[in-house]
């Protein structure tokens, strides 16, 4: 549904593309500095960009929109590029940042130079700068509110966390433990930090399980489902309601779950494709449209039922996505 | 009246307070629990470990050769390794032993990389470990692009299969370090790598042939990492891009928390495994207790800090 809608919108924007928004930004040049790339996410975030933006290249809709990525995922680093593309004369820079404070002075600086800074995913908090940011504690809320409507009798959670210290986990956590204050039908027994990623949550959860009673669902962040569902099989207990997030692995577990033994449950996560929704938002500014400071985008959510179109959308070693067009731009920065 | 000369020997081991560490760490967990899953615990600390140990090997060896010399390309390495094995065998058990072979060559071709930038252009091999790990892991996200095939259904199998609750590759490392325990003490190369860290120009006064031992240990380090990879791979269901990241300040610590002098020229296998186990059994008692992100970080570095200062303070140095 969500991906027809899309798709459809994307269609109809490529055809008012060409005929109406042309002029203003054809000569502005938009840069991605980015953070970090060492996962499936961050992979298929920039492969989004380059796609997006390749196509409105080409179309003429900005002169440029070229991605830098640092190496060591560092605040003094991505300030220090970021001054660089100030000094190189972008139009615009879009950021997912190291950190939501740290590279305020460099945002400043770009501010002060007259270039448009929007952050997305990793936001800043400095005033001149947008934020395209998503709900994560209704991230968290959501899958509480799930699982009270499948294990109405309730039980004991596992809460897989994801990187400590990062403000996404708390905003995600606090989400979930404001769910079970809602439903308290459930218990959280146990929390771990996978830092996202399947092997880190397989490892953490094989570690705590064992001392832990039967447990009723696994709450998650995305990237660490499928580690998860490895460790209880590992350890020789019975798979409990895994929430999941968009990788490939996690889908296609489900899915084979779903076709064994009729395995239910849902996916939460953000889609990498949120950067292309900040280029766009980028261009709007630039061509001079109205926008607020503050946006929400929303999550990406897959169920039962969509489970199989979203899987057959996703790339093998992916991430499920959805890419953003000028129109998705517009009803984010309406506020829907 | 036998037993006091075996018990002070014992003390006098560099290793043991690794072990220590581990026994009073799960004893404090299966108490908190009551004695619930204390076995199933150390079964899930055998599996993890046994990671940190293939690596921490080859650590150890570089580590003793000197002041200075650490590998800090393990961890590109290992997701190098991994990503290219698993996109090569594509699932098919016939492609294994060739998987295994490309998986154990990147290692070789990043050993000898690793070891070209601190001989020939002569940079400290932090430096060149460490930006030669930038080029690796670069490779292996042009490679891979994050992707994520599933392993051999035999590799998977064996590298998650168990005897009485004793995992089968746990056994095969833990052989596999009997055997390094001897090549460290017992021939000319591990005694090479010792008296090279003790004394590099003694050393080679002495006419070990330096240049070529330093050669063969980084070489020996980046493959052990590549067979890791492969292995760990095999075990999580697929290669990802970030698998070996924990795997850099883990390679260090379990070499270190052994008993392994940091200054090179001592070293110990035994304590490797200790030190593994010892360090996945401290994350998961401070799991089982509940305790917070940061209140575990502080205790995991307050923790080590201890067993380091209790098993290395008292010697006298020299």
């Amino acid at each position: 549904m969500l991906r027809t809608t899309i798709l459809s919108a994307a269609a109809i924007s490529c055809t008012l593309i060409a005929t109406s928004v042309q002029a203003d930004t054809s000569d502005k040049r938009i840069a991605l500095s980015n953070n970090y790339a060492g996962n499936s996410w961050r992979q298929a975030m920039l492969q989004s960009w380059d796609k997006v933006t390749g196509a409105a290249v080409a179309d003429g809709i900005v002169a440029e929109a070229p991605a830098f990525t640092t190496a060591e995922n560092q605040v003094t680093e991505q300030a220090a590029q970021i001054q660089n593309l100030i000094l190189q004369g972008y139009d615009a820079i879009v950021i997912n940042a190291a950190s939501p404070d740290a590279l305020n002075g460099a945002v400043k600086q770009a501010c002060d130079a007259g270039i448009v800074v929007v952050s997305f995913d990793g936001i800043v908090t400095e005033p001149c700068a947008y934020r395209i940011a998503v709900d994560f504690a209704g991230m968290g809320a959501v899958q509480i509110d799930y699982l009270a409507e499948h294990l109405p009798g309730g039980g004991n959670l596992l809460e897989i966390r994801g990187l400590a210290g990062v403000f996404v986990d708390d905003e995600i956590s606090a989400g979930i433990h404001s769910g079970v204050a809602k439903h308290n039908q459930f218990n959280i027994v146990g929390s771990v930090h996978g830092n996202w990623a399947q092997d880190v949550a397989q490892k953490a959860v094989a570690g705590i399980l064992p001392s832990l009673p039967e447990i009723a669902a696994v709450v998650t962040q995305g990237g660490d489902g499928y580690g998860a569902a490895q460790a209880f099989a590992a350890a020789g207990r019975p798979t409990p309601l895994i929430i999941m997030g968009n990788r490939h692995d996690e889908l296609t577990w489900w899915k084979e779950q779903k076709d064994a033994n009729g395995y239910e449950t849902m996916s939460v996560s953000i889609a990498p494709g949120v950067s292309t929704l900040a280029f766009w938002v980028a261009q709007m500014v630039l061509d001079g449209a109205d926008v607020p400071h503050d946006m929400i985008v929303p999550f990406l959510s897959i169920s039962q039922d969509t489970l199989e179109e979203s899987l057959a959308n996703t790339q093998a070693g992916g991430v499920a996505n959805v890419e953003y067009s000028l129109e998705d731009a517009k009803a984010v920065v309406a506020g829907k | 009246m036998n037993s006091l000369p075996i018990f002070k020997r014992l003390v006098e081991k560099p290793w043991i307070w690794s072990y220590v560490g581990m026994i009073v760490v799960w004893l404090a967990t299966i108490s908190y629990t009551g004695g619930k899953g204390g076995a199933d615990v150390l079964t899930a600390a055998l599996s993890f470990a046994t990671f940190t140990v293939i690596v921490g090997i080859g650590q150890m060896f570089v580590i003793t050769t000197g002041p200075g010399n650490v590998d800090l390309s393990i961890p590109a390495t290992i997701s190098f390794s991994g990503a290219v094995a698993m996109k090569i065998m594509d699932g098919s058990n016939s492609m294994l032993l060739i998987g295994l072979i490309v998986s154990l060559g990147c290692g070789l071709v990043v050993g000898v990389f690793n070891y070209m930038l601190i001989r020939v252009l002569r940079i400290p091999p932090i430096i060149a470990t460490l930006s030669s790990s930038f080029l690796v892991l670069s490779t292996a996200i042009a490679y891979g692009r994050g992707l994520k095939i599933k392993p051999p259904g035999l590799l998977a199998e064996f590298a998650t299969a168990q005897i009485y609750g004793v995992p089968i590759l746990a056994i095969v490392v833990a052989g596999f370090a009997v055997v390094m325990g001897v090549v460290l003490n017992r021939t000319i190369y591990g005694r090479s790598v010792l008296a090279i860290g003790q004394n590099m120009r003694a050393a080679w006064l002495a006419g070990i042939k330096v240049e070529k031992i330093r050669f063969a240990t980084y070489v020996l380090s980046a493959v052990l990492a590549a067979l890791c990879g492969f292995v760990l791979a095999g075990f999580s269901g697929g290669a990802s891009l970030n698998m070996g990241e924990e795997y850099l300040l883990g390679s260090i610590a379990v070499v270190v928390i052994g008993g392994t002098s940091v200054a090179g020229g001592k070293a110990n296998v035994p304590g490797i495994w200790g030190a593994a186990m010892f360090m996945f059994l401290l994350v998961t008692m401070l799991n089982t207790f509940g305790a917070s992100a940061g209140v575990r970080l502080i205790l995991t570095g307050l923790i080590i800090v201890t067993v380091i200062t209790i098993a290395g303070g008292d010697k006298p140095q020299r």
